[in-house]
C-alpha cells in the first residue's frame, strides 16, 4: 500500500504546484482574518483549480470555472462584502484542546482518504477518444441531445430564481417609498 | 509555431518560450509606447492642436521620456491602505491582459495557441483583471478610488454579456471557439469577412468592446471631472504606471480580437491583392480599430451612468439575442 512510483515530469511538477496553490489558497482564506482578503485567496484556489482542468484536458470546464468562480463570484463577494459591514475583524477564542482535537480530526481524514485511495484499483479506461480531443463539441452535443430535459429544467428553475430575486427587491424599495412618502405627508 | 508547442518540455525548450515570452512582451510595451503618442498627436490634430512635439523628432519619444518618469517617481503607499491588496492589485490587472494575448492568431503560420475554447479563454481572463481594479479601488482606502472601482465593476460585469453573446453568431458561422478556425472560415473578399453577415453583432461588439475597455464615452470609472482619477487615485510609479499598461495592452487585444472576428483577421479585403503578406494585412486592419477607438475618445461625450446601465441592459444585450435568433434561422434555412 505504501510504495509510491512516482513520475517526474512536467505533468506532475505542474500537478504539485498547482496543489500547493490550491491548498495553500484554502489554507490562508480560513487563516486570514480581514474577509476581503479571504476571498483573494479563495479565487487563488479556484484559479488553481481552473489549472487542474486544464491538466486533465477539460479545457471548456476550466474555462468556464475560471468566468464563474474566479471571475464572477469572487466579484459578487467582494461586492457583498462593501455592501454590508466589512471593518470588524474576525475574532474566535483560541482554546488549547481545540487545536489538538483538529489535528487529530485531520489525520484521521487524511488516513481514511489515504487507505480508501490505495485500496481501490483504477481499471484502465478504454480511451474515449472524440470527448478529449474535442470536448467541447461533445459537452454541447450531450447537452442538447440527451440531457437536453434536465438542461430546460435548470434554466427555468433559474428564472424562476433570477425573477424571484427581483421580485423581493423591487418589494423592499416600494416598501421604504410608501414609508418615506408617509413620513413626508407627516411633516406637511 | 504549433510544433514547438507540442514538443516534450525540455530545459532547452522551456527557455525558447521564455524567450517568445519576453520578444512578445516588448512588442506590446512598443505597442503601448507609440499607441500612447499615436493617440495624444490624432487627439491633438482633431481639436487643432500639435500633440507632443518637445522630446525627440516629432516628439517621438514623448512617451518614452513619459515612462521613465514614471519608473523613476516615488513609489507612494497611503498610510491607511490596505497594503498587501494595494501591492497586489496592478499586478492582478495587469496579468490576465497578458494572457489574453496568448491564444491570437497574427498569421496562419505566427500564432502562440490555437486553444480549441480561445474566445471563451479570452472572455475568462479578461474578467479577472475586473477583481484586480476592483481590488486597487478598495485598499486605497478612499472614497473617489472605491467609487471608481465600483463603477467600472458594473460596468465591466454588464458589458462582458452583451460582449460574449454578440459573438455567439460568428461561432455559430464558423462552427467553433478555436480563434484560428474563425478566421479560416472567413474568405479572401471582404463580403465573405464575417463583417458584413454579422452586422449587428459587429456594431454591439464594437460598443460592449469600448465600455469593457473603460474609454469615452464610456470612461466613468476614471472620470476626471467627477472622481479625480478613478480607481488609480492614489497609484503613483511604477504600479500607476502597470494600471495604464494592463489598459493599452487591453486595447492592443481588443483590437486584435475584432480583427480576428469580424474584419477576416490576415485575409486580404479582395482577392487579388492575395501577393501583399497576411501579417501585413492583419496590421493595417489593427491598426483602424486602434484608430477608431482614439477617433471616438476625441469625438463623443461621457455619458451618464444610468443611461449606460439601461443602454447596456435594455439595447445591446435584445440586440445581441436578436443577432443569434437571425443568424440561427439563417443557418437552418439557407445553409442547410
Amino acid at each position: 500500500m505504501f510504495e509510491l512510483n512516482f513520475v517526474w515530469n512536467g505533468h506532475s511538477i505542474l500537478f504539485l504546484i498547482l496543489a500547493v496553490c490550491i491548498i495553500s489558497g484554502a489554507v490562508f482564506m480560513l487563516h486570514f482574518s480581514k474577509i476581503i482578503h479571504m476571498v483573494v485567496s479563495l479565487a487563488f484556489t479556484f484559479i488553481g483549480l481552473a489549472g487542474v482542468y486544464v491538466l486533465l484536458e477539460a479545457e471548456f470546464v476550466a474555462t468556464v470555472q475560471i468566468l464563474v468562480y474566479a471571475g464572477a463570484i469572487s466579484i459578487l463577494m467582494i461586492f457583498g462584502i462593501m455592501m454590508t459591514k466589512h471593518d470588524q475583524l474576525e475574532e474566535s477564542p483560541r482554546i488549547q484542546w481545540k487545536g489538538i482535537l483538529a489535528g487529530v480530526g485531520c489525520l484521521a481524514l487524511f488516513g481514511a482518504i489515504f487507505f480508501a485511495i490505495r485500496s481501490t484499483s483504477f481499471p484502465s479506461i478504454p480511451a474515449v477518444g472524440p470527448l478529449a480531443e474535442d470536448n467541447t463539441l461533445e459537452l454541447g452535443k450531450q447537452i442538447f441531445t440527451a440531457h437536453v430535459i434536465p438542461f430546460e429544467l435548470l434554466s427555468v428553475l433559474l428564472t424562476v430564481a433570477f425573477i424571484g430575486a427581483i421580485v423581493v427587491a423591487k418589494h423592499d424599495a416600494e416598501e421604504k417609498e410608501v414609508a418615506g412618502s408617509a413620513t413626508r405627508e407627516e411633516a406637511e | 509555431m504549433n510544433e514547438l508547442i507540442q514538443q516534450t518540455l525540455t530545459w532547452q525548450n522551456g527557455l525558447i518560450f521564455l524567450g517568445w515570452a519576453i520578444v512578445f512582451l516588448f512588442i506590446v510595451l512598443g505597442f503601448v509606447t507609440y499607441a500612447i503618442y499615436f493617440e495624444r498627436k490624432v487627439i491633438g490634430w482633431m481639436q487643432f492642436r500639435h500633440g507632443p512635439t518637445r522630446v525627440g523628432p516629432l516628439g517621438l519619444l514623448q512617451s518614452v521620456a513619459d515612462v521613465l518618469k514614471l519608473l523613476i517617481k516615488e513609489d507612494t503607499i497611503p498610510q491607511k491602505a490596505d497594503r498587501t491588496l494595494f501591492i497586489l492589485a496592478p499586478i492582478i490587472t495587469f496579468v490576465p491582459a497578458f494572457a489574453v494575448l496568448a491564444v491570437i492568431p497574427y498569421t496562419p503560420s505566427l500564432y502562440f495557441a490555437d486553444l480549441n475554447v480561445g474566445l471563451l479563454y479570452y472572455a475568462a481572463l479578461s474578467s479577472l483583471s475586473t477583481i484586480g481594479i476592483i481590488l486597487g479601488g478598495w485598499a486605497s482606502n478612499n472614497k473617489y478610488s472605491l467609487i471608481g472601482g465600483m463603477r467600472s465593476a458594473a460596468q465591466m460585469i454588464s458589458y462582458e454579456i452583451p460582449l460574449v453573446i454578440s459573438v455567439v453568431g460568428v461561432v455559430m458561422l464558423s462552427g467553433g471557439l478555436s480563434l484560428r478556425r474563425i478566421v479560416e472560415g472567413q474568405g479572401s473578399n471582404f463580403w465573405e469577412w464575417n463583417l458584413l453577415p454579422q452586422i449587428i453583432g459587429f456594431v454591439v461588439f464594437m460598443i460592449a468592446a469600448v465600455s469593457e475597455l473603460n474609454r469615452t464615452p464610456f470612461d466613468l470609472p476614471e472620470a476626471e471631472s467627477e472622481l479625480v482619477a478613478g480607481y488609480h487615485v492614489e497609484y503613483s510609479g511604477f504600479r500607476f504606471a502597470f494600471f495604464m499598461l494592463a489598459e493599452y495592452v487591453y486595447v492592443f487585444a481588443i483590437a486584435s480580437l475584432t480583427t480576428v472576428l469580424f474584419l477576416g483577421g490576415w485575409h486580404p479585403p479582395l482577392a487579388i491583392l492575395d501577393f501583399i503578406p497576411g501579417l501585413l494585412w492583419f496590421m493595417l486592419k489593427f491598426v483602424c480599430v486602434v484608430f477608431f477607438l482614439f477617433w471616438l475618445r476625441a469625438t463623443m461625450p461621457r455619458i451618464r451612468v444610468d443611461q449606460l446601465m439601461s443602454f447596456g441592459w435594455k439595447v445591446l444585450l435584445p440586440l445581441a439575442l436578436i443577432n443569434i435568433f437571425v443568424t440561427a434561422a439563417y443557418i437552418e434555412l439557407v445553409v442547410k
